[in-house]
């Protein structure tokens, strides 16, 4: 837990760095409209003709599909887990995204009083919007999106501890149960943030967090779901985390062409 | 969108403070004593303060402690009219010693009685950082024919028993916001 949190708040670093570069950009496109309004209304014509020769922009378009290294990995180090993501997204419009991911998790948690295994599977399924302007032939994204969540799962209760407030007797062993409660769902929903680069042809590399709220849950009697495969582990009230480094590949199906004017002149802004 | 992202950042700061489920709050209610109420034997409605009362478990070597701030002998002295003695949490049975007047110079006037409480457990799951608690069912307890009570009273000394009647008034020890037997002496 210690090592997630520590993940999500270099994340947070990162995305609020993307943020102070969101902001910069518009500004300037403000300030680019003042400025171009009073004294240039002349030049203004000789502009127009470099966007038509430059902005003719060729988007492809096609599947991505991937998988998390981070659930993949973890599997190699931590014994108590197990797990894989496969994650995929189809290219709708030029911004929107539909997102997809699917997986299986087997974890024991490990908690000071209690002992449990939750192992199922999930599917997440929603959309992306990409925030992230590209240059000519740049296809990175940055993307702000929602999916719902959905768990099917068991879980084993390995071992316990009475609480006693009153150690009188003395401190009892963890009791061993072994029980196990089937048939377990939950659902949720998340607000996923993620970032994908393309680092080489058609490979991308992105990471990703989500933030989570349970919508449904089935409790089992006398027990609860401590850990929900997808939707990592429970709190006291309804949130979740989860966090993501997916590497994909992109499978181009078609191209479509579109001409941005205003895009070239954001770009020029800066230069002047 | 850029209003939806500085949400989404304060939310996850505000998030991460969300983390102190891990301790378990003193307030919840986990695994119940017993609860002890000492009553006038001739009035049985009225209550009675017992007399620097000493409740020792079967092969303990330190009584319960009633009275955190008190020095090595008075912290185990209870001077109220109720107790909250711990049940076994991994046995069926539990033997306590309740010393009437523990501390009189005068030997005589010590009344010990033993008293062994039986009854049944169950473990209830709490919260994940509680665990589970478990609760009690003093058992056998039967009004109707053949009559059975829950605890068997002895008298080591042969001095008399102090507590002479003890009522089971509530066989279900789940919490210890009621009293679960009664004492009249």
């Amino acid at each position: 837990m210690k090592h997630i949190l520590k993940y999500y708040f270099s994340f947070c670093l990162l995305f609020s760095m993307f943020l102070a570069q969101a902001q910069e950009t518009s500004t300037k496109t403000i300030t680019k409209g003042t400025t171009q309004e009073k004294p240039k209304t002349g030049a203004a014509k000789p502009e127009i003709q470099e966007v038509k020769k430059d902005s003719i922009k060729t988007d492809r378009y096609g599947l991505r599909v991937g998988v998390d290294l981070y659930k993949l990995t973890r599997g190699l180090y931590d014994k108590d887990y197990k797990g894989i993501e496969v994650v995929g997204d189809f290219r709708l419009t030029k911004k929107y995204y539909i997102a997809a991911e699917l997986g299986f998790e087997d974890k024991t948690t490990d908690d000071t009083r209690l002992n449990s295994t939750a192992t199922g599977t999930y599917i997440k399924g929603g959309f992306d919007y990409n925030l992230y302007e590209n240059w000519m032939d740049m296809e990175n994204l940055i993307t702000i999106g929602m999916r719902g969540g959905f768990s099917t799962f068991s879980q084993q209760l390995n071992s316990y501890k009475i609480y006693n407030a009153n150690p009188y007797w003395g401190e009892q062993p963890p009791i061993v149960d072994g029980q196990k409660y089937t048939g377990l769902t939950a659902g949720w929903i998340e607000v996923a943030m993620g970032l994908k680069a393309k680092v080489f042809n058609n490979v991308f590399v992105g990471f990703g967090v989500q933030l989570k709220m349970l919508v449904a849950n089935s409790k089992p009697s006398g027990f609860d779901n401590l850990y929900i495969p997808g939707f990592n582990r429970t709190y006291d009230g309804n949130f979740g985390v989860g966090f993501n480094y997916t590497v994909s590949y992109f499978i181009p199906l078609y191209k479509k062409k579109t001409i941005i004017p205003v895009l070239t002149n954001t770009k020029e802004a800066p230069k002047k | 969108m850029k209003k939806i992202i500085c949400l989404f950042l304060v939310f996850t700061f505000g998030l991460s403070s969300c983390e102190k489920d891990d301790i378990c709050d003193a307030n919840t209610p986990t695994t119940p004593r017993l609860v002890i109420s000492f009553y006038e034997v001739k009035t049985p409605s009225l209550a009675k303060n017992v007399t620097n009362l000493k409740v020792i478990g079967k092969d303990q070597s330190n009584g319960i402690i009633f009275n955190k701030s008190g020095d090595s002998i008075t912290k185990y002295r209870t001077s109220a009219n109720t107790i909250s003695i711990p049940l076994k949490t991994n046995e069926n049975s539990v033997t306590y010693s309740f010393i009437l007047d523990s501390g009189n110079p005068n030997p005589a006037a010590i009344n010990t009685d033993v008293i062994k409480f039986n009854y049944t457990r169950e473990n209830v799951y709490v919260s994940r950082a509680c665990g589970f608690k478990t609760i009690f069912q003093l058992d056998p307890l039967s009004l109707a024919d053949p009559v059975s009570s829950p605890f068997e009273q002895t008298d080591p000394n042969n001095d008399g028993l102090w507590m002479q009647r003890v009522i089971v008034l509530q066989p279900k020890v789940d919490s210890e916001n009621e009293t679960h037997i009664k004492v009249l002496f």
